[in-house]
């Protein structure tokens, strides 16, 4: 609904905020016709004169009607980005860089994860909740590293939740995130085709147009997916102003959101957050389609496999052994 | 010899008995189920393609911010850049104390190199100062064969004993690269990572912990 709950807090008469929390009421208003539909918009939620005067509210209209973003041409693409950054100078105050980069040719980025090398320190879970503007208060993570006896390989059967002195003696830590599967489950499980897989192999979200049904979760072996109940709450010098209309752009409330394999970086050739923030190196981060890279190397020389390769989701995320 | 109960099979009988093995065929000739299908596509195309990538379609890699030098060695052919070691050594250069007379001072040892632990190779066999220094010119390493190496390119001198892991590393799968997966290569130098004294890394708490997921 166009009434989100920060207006109605600052600009909504108390009377007006009975009428507008109710589904039926607005969807009401929505039959009588495309005109009435604007005025349930515009007055149902009267903004403040400071913000009708700069235009948040034509905004916030163009907002609620745009595509989906697979159907918008990049001139949509720029009209909608340059939309959100103004509305979040004209709501927040803030000066961010979103951006719409599209897919490079002849890219398919692929990950490798060594078992052997990683020793649990998490620089990599506290540079992705940084860089994603994860929140803060549910403490969401798009990884999970598992502390594992030797001889297991299923991570469900590791501890997840350990905090003590890393490395420990005789176990071997293991990553989880976003597998982002050439044969992902979760596509086809979304009945609003809120996610898709993009050509560059990253599996993507349009936060505007996910229901928050969670049917993607369930159809996800991995447990690759997170729902955030509420608005993500990220103190405001922490915030990270580079972001990606499909990547870490503020998600609204009660949506689909999972790793993107930093689409906001890895588009514009920089390495994924994780990659660049754990202290042993054993993230190695590439192009598959293209033989010098290093996670051709690996594929190549290592001994490598992949979680539930059973399955047939085929994803695009090895683990390795040196 | 002629078998006097043999007789043909009816049209019905045949039937049956080919049914198992039209089981089997009918699917081959369909093609394979879907999942193999898209594994087989998908991991063909990855192997099928041999033309290096053009870097130069990622429009935005700029230079890393850090020094560099060129490695003394090629990765698939070609060169790339490793992270500098020299200025991040507080004492360098070396010979500025280290002339050709000794160095004499109370306690000048524990002031200027008290802080190096050496805690590097097996225990009963652990490494001394002039097993990786060159005894002779402080500005340099020296490896076993007495060749003279450049603190910048300290993986020479690793890659005696570490092979194994420089093998990796000049391919890709042991350390990193700096910043960019895309344009010219540049990665992580040994010492960048590693203390070159006490090469294991050191216990410590996680950065961050989790909690159970909803």
């Amino acid at each position: 609904m166009s009434c989100k709950k920060r207006d109605q807090e600052k600009n909504c008469p108390e009377g007006t905020q009975q009428k507008t929390t109710s589904r039926r009421t607005f969807l009401k208003g929505m039959s009588v016709g495309a005109a009435a539909a604007g005025v349930a918009l515009t007055t149902g939620c009267v903004p403040g004169a400071d913000a009708a005067a700069s235009g948040e509210l034509k905004l916030r209209w163009q907002e609620f009607f745009k595509k989906n973003y697979r159907l918008m041409t990049q001139e949509e693409k720029d009209q909608t980005v340059a939309r959100l950054e103004r509305l979040a100078a004209l709501k927040d105050g803030l000066e961010l860089q979103i951006g719409s980069e599209p897919p490079i040719p002849q890219v398919l980025y692929g990950y490798a994860f060594n078992i052997t090398r990683c020793e649990g320190f998490m620089e990599c879970v506290a540079a992705c909740v940084k860089e994603n503007n994860l929140d803060r208060k549910t403490n969401t993570q798009y990884i999970r590293i598992f502390e594992m006896e030797p001889g297991q390989l299923d991570p469900g059967s590791g501890d997840g939740q350990y905090y003590h002195e890393v490395p420990v003696d005789n176990k071997f830590y293991m990553g989880t995130q976003c597998f982002h599967c050439e044969n992902a489950p979760c596509t086809k499980a979304c009945p609003t085709r809120a996610t898709w897989q993009e050509p560059d192999g990253i599996v993507v979200v349009d936060y505007d147009w996910c229901i928050g049904c969670r049917y993607c979760q369930a159809a996800c072996p991995y447990f690759g997916r997170r729902f955030n109940w509420g608005e993500s709450q990220v103190p405001r010098e922490e915030l990270t102003v580079k972001q990606h209309y499909l990547g870490n752009r503020k998600r609204p409330r009660g949506k689909m959101e999972k790793c993107t394999f930093c689409i906001q970086r890895t588009r514009k050739g920089r390495l994924p957050a994780c990659v660049e923030a754990c202290p042993t190196g054993s993230r190695v981060f590439g192009n598959l389609l293209d033989p010098d890279s290093e996670i051709r190397y690996v594929l190549k020389h290592k001994k490598v496999f992949r979680m539930k390769e059973e399955l047939g989701t085929e994803p695009k995320f090895w683990y390795f052994i040196d | 010899m002629k078998n006097s109960r043999f007789r043909y099979p009816s049209a019905r009988e045949m039937l049956l008995r080919l049914l198992p093995l039209l089981a089997l065929i009918l699917p081959v000739l369909a093609g394979p189920p879907p999942g193999f299908a898209e594994e087989t596509k998908f991991l063909d195309r990855v192997k099928s393609i041999d033309e290096p990538f053009d870097g130069r379609v990622v429009g935005q890699v700029r230079p890393v911010v850090q020094p560099t030098v060129l490695a003394k060695e090629s990765y698939k052919g070609g060169s790339f850049r490793v992270l500098a070691r020299k200025q991040a050594i507080e004492r360098y250069k070396c010979s500025s104390c280290h002339t050709n007379k000794e160095v004499r001072g109370k306690n000048a040892l524990v002031l200027t190199h008290g802080n190096v632990v050496i805690n590097h190779g097996q225990e009963g066999s652990a490494l001394i100062c002039i097993d990786c220094h060159n005894h002779e010119e402080f500005d340099y390493l020296e490896d076993k064969k007495g060749r003279k190496i450049d603190f910048d390119h300290s993986y020479q001198l690793c890659g005696q004993c570490h092979f194994r892991q420089k093998r990796d590393w000049l391919g890709g799968a042991h350390g990193k690269r700096v910043s960019y997966w895309a344009g010219d290569r540049v990665v992580f130098n040994c010492t960048t990572c590693h203390d070159p004294h006490a090469p294991k890394f050191a216990k410590r708490f996680p950065a961050t912990y989790s909690v159970p997921l909803d």
